[in-house]
C-alpha cells in the first residue's frame, strides 16, 4: 500500500504533488512553529545536552550487547510467564505473531501504535491470514481505514484536514458526522473503537522499551489504547525491535524524560505502561495473560556492529528529525519517507526497506542539520543520510554524470579552476552586466531553475585580483589567512574584498594561499569521499595553519566542513592528524573573528541605523554553534537589526540540492523571503556566499526591493572614512 | 513543608494537563467528591477496587442513600457500565503531575480504563519530586513480577486530528485527583 519513488523523475512527480497540497502545507507550516514554541518550554529547567548524552552513552553501550541483552531479557520474562521470540527477519515475525494467533484460536485483533509493525506490514499478512485487524490509536484507525501508511511516526495522520476525517468517519459509520467538531469525531472513535476491544481475543501493541534486568516492556501512549490493548484480550503480543532492548530501568526513565518534551512539546504522556511478565487475565482459561515477546532482528543485529551506521539505532522514535526538517515541512512524510519517515527514515528506508524504495528520497536531504541539532540521542542524521546515499550509488553501480565530472574536475585545482574561467568567459553573452546576473539561464539548468536569478562569474576571480591588491601591514597585530571557497573566489570576489579592507582598518595581515581549492563539501554532497577526502589533504597543505594566527571564512559551509567535516574525512589519516588539529583550530568565521578576536569599536562606524534582517546561515548557527556575534557585529556597525521569523530555517539552497529538488528549493525560499520582506527591512544580511546566491536570486526574481549582502560587506561599508 | 511544596507544584502540573485536582483530610471528604461528581455528571455507578471491605461498605452505604450503584468485581462483568472508578494511587511526581498506580489486579485496570471518570486520592507525603526518585520503587516491583505498572498524567487524550487537543479518546474522559493533606495527629 505504501508506494515510495524508485527514481528521481517519478519522485518528482510525487514531490510536485505534494506542494500542491495547500492544506499539507499549512498544516505543518503551523506544526513547525508551534513545535518549536513548544520544545523550547518544555525543556526548561532542565540539562538538556546533559541528558542527550547520557541517552547516546546508553545506547553506545546497549548496542554492542543485544544479543545478551536478549538473552537476560528473555530469561527474565519467561521466568514471569512470557513467551519471548526473535524473529530473524520481518516475515519471520510475521510468522510467528500469526503462529501465535492460531494457536490460541484468535478470530479478532486490536493493535495499539506501533512503527515497528508498520516495518514488517503485519496488518496485511495478518488479514491476509483470515484475521480481522482494527488499530485502535486515532491516527492509526485513521490511516487503516484509508489504506494509507503514516506520514508522522508520532502523529500518523497529520496530512489529513478534519473535513477528511470527518467524511471518512460518516462513510464508516453510515451515520453523518459534523464536518468541523473534532471532538465529536473523537468521540464517534471512543465508540466505534470499543466493541472492537471488547470482541478482540489478541492485543498487540509496540514497545518503547525492553528493560533486560527485569524483563519488562514500558509503553508510552496519549490516547489509552495500549492500556486496552494490553488489557482486554487473552492474548497479548508485543513486537519490539531489538534496538528497544536497555539494560534497566534507569535507562528508560532517561529517555521517558526527553521522549515526550522531544516529540510533542509534552512533559509525560497520559500514560505510561510498564509491564513485566503474565498478569492476572480473566479472560484467560488459566487466569493469566498469554503473553508472547517477539523481537524484531531484521537488519538491526548487523546494524549494530557496524561502524558508521550503528548510531542509527540509537533513535528513540520521538519524530523530531521530521518536525523541524524543513522538507518535510514543505512535502510531508508521504513524500519523505517510506515507513520511517524524516531523516531517520532516509537512514532506516536503506536498511530494513532496501536500497529501491531509499533510492529517491535519501536524495532529498538540504544537509541543514536542523534534525540534528534536534536528535535525542545525538545521531549525526545529515553525516548518516549521505553515507546511505553513497552506499546507494555504490550497490547501482551508476552515478549521476554531475557527481562524475565534479569528481573529474575537483581531484585536479588548476583544471578546475581553468573550468571556470573559461565558464566565466563563454557566459558573455547572457551576461546582464549592470546586475551581475544571468539574463537566462544555460540550457542545462532547465525550466525549473526559474524560481531565481542566478549570478555571473566575477569578470576577476579573487585569486587574479590578489597579487595586485594585498596589503602590506607593517607590525600587524594578527596574521590571517582567507580561505575563500570557490563562491568567493569566482562569484563573490566583493565579499573578499570587503573583508581585507576590513582587516586592513584594524592592522591585521591578510593572505590568500593559492593552493587553496573547493573545500570539498560539494563531493560530500553528492557522497564522493574519495574526492572529499583528496581536496581536504589538499586544502591542508595549501592552507601551512602553523603560519597563521587564524584561518578566516566568509563562508560558512565551508567554515563549517574545514572544522568538523574533515574530522570525519581525515580519520583515516594519522600521518595528518597534528596538521588537521592545528589547522582546525584556528578556523574562525567571520564574525566571531570581527566580534571576539579584533572586538570591534562601534567608533569606527558610521551610525546608519539602515534596518536589517539577519539569515542566520545553517552551517554557522548548527554548524558552527555561532549565534551571538553576527548580530552583535551588525549593532556594532551602526546598523538597525530587526529579528525575523525562522532567521535559522534554512534558505533552500542546499548547495546541488536546489539543483536536484528546484521546487521544494523554491518553496522553503520563498516563505524565507516572505518573512524578510514583513520586516520592512532594508537590508538582508546573511553570511554565507551560498545563500546570498539563493537568496539574492530569489529576491530579484520576485522584483523584492530588499538588497541582500554578505555581512563582510555591510560592516565594511559602514566603516568611517580615514 | 516539603511536601508541601511538592503537592502545590505535583496539583499545578497535573491541573496543566486538564486533571481537576481538590485537597481532602480523610476517606469521607474522598467519598462525598465521588458521590457529588458522580451525581453532578448524571453517572449511576461507581467502582472502587482498592478499598478494604469496611470502607467499600461505607461506601456502598453513600451510594444507595443517594441512589448510586457501587459495583462489585469482577468489573469484567460492567465493561460498558462504569461511570466513575475511585481508586488510590501508590505514588505521585510532582515534576509531571503523575500518578503511579500498581495496576497489577485486573479490575484496577479494568476501573481506570473504561471508567468516564477517573477519581485517584493520594496522601500528599507519597509525592516523589520525579520518577527517578521512585526508581528503587519501581524496579522493587518489577523484580518481583508479574506486575503492571501505570504512569497516569491527566486523562486520556490525543491531538491526531490536525494536532488539535481532544479529551477522552479511549480512556477516562476526566480525571480528578484528590491529595489528602497529612493528618495533624
Amino acid at each position: 500500500m505504501i508506494q515510495t519513488a524508485q527514481d528521481m523523475k517519478t519522485y518528482r512527480k510525487k514531490i510536485h504533488k505534494a506542494l500542491g497540497n495547500q492544506f499539507l502545507r499549512k498544516a505543518l507550516d503551523n506544526f513547525a512553529s508551534s513545535y518549536k514554541a513548544s520544545r523550547v518550554k518544555a525543556f526548561e529547567g532542565i540539562d538538556l545536552e546533559a541528558l542527550r548524552c547520557r541517552i547516546a552513552d546508553n545506547k553506545d553501550h546497549a548496542l554492542p550487547h543485544l544479543e545478551s541483552l536478549f538473552q537476560q531479557f528473555k530469561e527474565k520474562a519467561e521466568a514471569a510467564g512470557a513467551v519471548v521470540h526473535l524473529a530473524a527477519t520481518a516475515a519471520e515475525a510475521n510468522d510467528i505473531i500469526a503462529q501465535i494467533a492460531r494457536d490460541n484460536g484468535v478470530r479478532a485483533i486490536v493493535k495499539s501504535k506501533s512503527m515497528t509493525a508498520e516495518e514488517i506490514h503485519l496488518n496485511d499478512h495478518l488479514e491476509a491470514e483470515g484475521f480481522t485487524v482494527t488499530e485502535t490509536d486515532l491516527g492509526e484507525w485513521i490511516i487503516q481505514l484509508r489504506h494509507e501508511g503514516p506520514s508522522h511516526m508520532v502523529m500518523p495522520a497529520i496530512h489529513l484536514s478534519r473535513r477528511q476525517v470527518g467524511g471518512l468517519f460518516t462513510d464508516v459509520t453510515g451515520r453523518p458526522v459534523d464536518l468541523e467538531d473534532i471532538d465529536r469525531m473523537v468521540k464517534v472513535a471512543r465508540k466505534e473503537l470499543r466493541p472492537a476491544f471488547l470482541a478482540a481475543d489478541m492485543g498487540v501493541s509496540g514497545a518503547n522499551f525492553a528493560i533486560a534486568d527485569t524483563g519488562t516492556i514500558g509503553l508510552v501512549t496519549n490516547e489509552g489504547n495500549a492500556r486496552l490493548t494490553t488489557t482486554l484480550p487473552r492474548v497479548h503480543v508485543a513486537l519490539v525491535g531489538l534496538d528497544k532492548l536497555l539494560p534497566n530501568l534507569e535507562a528508560a526513565l532517561d529517555i521517558l524524560k526527553i521522549l515526550p518534551r522531544n516529540a510533542t512539546g509534552q512533559a509525560l504522556t497520559s500514560y505510561v505502561t510498564w509491564i513485566t511478565g503474565a498478569v492476572e487475565c480473566a479472560a484467560s482459561s488459566t487466569g493469566k495473560k498469554i503473553l508472547h515477546i517477539v523481537f524484531l532482528d531484521n537488519g538491526r543485529l548487523a546494524l549494530a556492529r557496524d561502524p558508521v551506521f550503528s548510531e542509527a539505532l540509537r533513535c528513540i522514535r520521538c519524530g523530531a528529525c521530521a518536525n523541524v526538517c524543513p522538507v518535510y515541512g514543505k512535502v510531508g512524510g508521504h513524500a519523505l519517507g517510506h515507513v520511517y519517515i524524516g531523516a531517520i527514515g532516509l537512514i532506516l528506508t536503506y536498511f530494513y526497506h532496501g536500497k529501491n524504495n531509499d533510492r529517491a528520497i535519501v536524495r532529498n536531504c538540504l544537509n541543514c542539520q536542523a534534525c540534528k541539532s534536534v536528535c535525542p540521542a545525538h545521531i549525526d542524521l545529515p553525516y548518516l543520510i549521505k553515507q546511505v546515499y553513497g552506499n546507494v550509488l555504490k550497490d547501482d553501480g551508476v552515478k549521476p554524470a554531475k557527481n562524475t565530472i565534479l569528481s573529474f574536475a575537483m581531484k585536479n585545482r588548476k583544471l578546475f579552476h581553468g573550468m571556470l574561467r573559461m565558464a566565466s568567459v563563454l557566459q558573455k553573452p547572457i551576461v546582464q552586466k549592470d546586475a551581475g546576473v544571468l539574463r537566462h539561464l544555460p540550457f542545462v539548468f532547465g525550466k525549473s531553475q526559474d524560481f531565481r536569478t542566478l549570478p555571473a562569474l566575477a569578470e576577476t576571480p579573487f585569486r587574479e585580483q590578489w597579487p595586485s591588491l594585498r596589503p602590506r601591514i607593517s607590525e600587524p597585530v594578527y596574521r590571517v589567512a582567507l580561505f575563500g571557497g570557490c563562491l568567493v573566489d569566482f562569484v563573490s570576489p566583493e565579499q573578499a574584498v570587503a573583508l581585507m579592507k576590513l582587516l586592513t582598518v584594524h592592522h591585521v595581515q591578510m593572505e590568500y594561499p593559492m593552493g587553496q581549492t573547493c573545500c570539498g563539501l560539494p563531493a560530500v554532497m553528492m557522497a564522493e569521499t574519495e574526492t572529499a577526502v583528496e581536496v581536504a589533504i589538499q586544502n591542508l597543505q595549501a592552507m601551512s595553519p602553523c603560519q597563521y594566527d587564524y584561518i578566516l571564512v566568509l563562508c560558512a559551509s565551508c567554515g563549517s566542513h574545514l572544522k568538523e567535516g574533515y574530522r570525519r574525512l581525515l580519520a583515516s589519516k594519522p600521518e595528518l592528524a597534528e596538521t588537521l588539529k592545528t589547522f582546525q583550530s584556528k578556523i574562525m568565521d567571520f564574525s566571531s573573528f570581527m566580534v571576539n578576536v579584533l572586538k570591534v569599536d562601534p567608533q569606527k562606524f558610521v551610525q546608519t541605523h539602515t534596518s536589517v534582517a539577519y539569515h542566520s546561515p545553517c552551517h554557522l548557527c548548527r554548524g558552527l554553534g555561532v549565534t551571538r556575534e553576527p548580530r552583535e557585529l551588525l549593532r556594532t556597525a551602526g546598523l538597525n537589526y530587526i529579528p525575523c521569523a525562522d532567521e535559522d530555517v534554512c534558505c533552500g539552497f542546499g548547495g546541488s540540492y536546489s539543483l536536484d529538488f528546484p521546487e521544494i528549493s523554491a518553496a522553503i525560499l520563498n516563505q524565507k523571503l516572505d518573512h524578510v520582506e514583513s520586516t520592512g527591512a532594508e537590508i538582508l544580511v546573511t553570511d554565507c556566499p551560498g545563500c546570498v546566491l539563493q537568496l539574492r536570486g530569489g529576491m530579484n526574481q520576485r522584483g523584492g526591493r530588499v538588497r541582500v549582502r554578505h555581512i563582510a560587506e555591510v560592516v565594511a561599508e559602514n566603516l568611517k572614512p580615514r | 513543608m516539603i511536601h508541601n511544596n511538592l503537592a502545590m507544584m505535583f496539583r499545578e502540573r497535573a491541573e496543566r494537563v486538564q486533571a481537576v485536582t481538590a485537597s481532602v483530610h480523610n476517606m469521607d471528604d474522598v467519598f462525598r467528591y465521588v458521590i457529588d461528581q458522580t451525581l453532578k455528571e448524571n453517572g449511576n455507578t461507581i467502582v472502587a477496587p482498592d478499598l478494604d471491605a469496611l470502607q467499600l461498605q461505607k461506601l456502598e452505604d453513600l451510594c444507595q442513600a443517594s441512589g448510586l450503584r457501587l459495583l462489585h468485581p469482577p468489573f469484567r462483568n460492567h465493561t460498558g457500565d462504569i461511570h466513575t472508578a475511585l481508586t488510590g494511587a501508590n505514588w505521585a511526581i510532582s515534576e509531571t503531575g503523575t500518578l503511579v498506580l500498581d495496576s497489577g489486579s485486573e479490575d484496577i485496570r479494568i476501573a481506570t480504563m473504561l471508567s468516564e471518570t477517573h477519581i485517584a486520592w493520594i496522601s500528599a507525603s507519597r509525592i516523589a519530586p520525579d520518577a527517578s526518585a521512585l526508581a528503587a520503587y519501581l524496579r522493587g516491583k518489577m523484580a518481583s513480577p508479574p506486575g503492571y505498572m501505570a504512569f497516569i498524567t491527566g486523562p486520556s487524550r490525543t491531538a491526531d486530528i490536525e494536532r488539535v487537543l481532544a479529551i477522552g479518546v479511549h480512556g477516562p474522559q476526566r480525571l480528578h485527583i484528590l491529595v489528602m493533606e497529612d493528618d495533624p495527629s
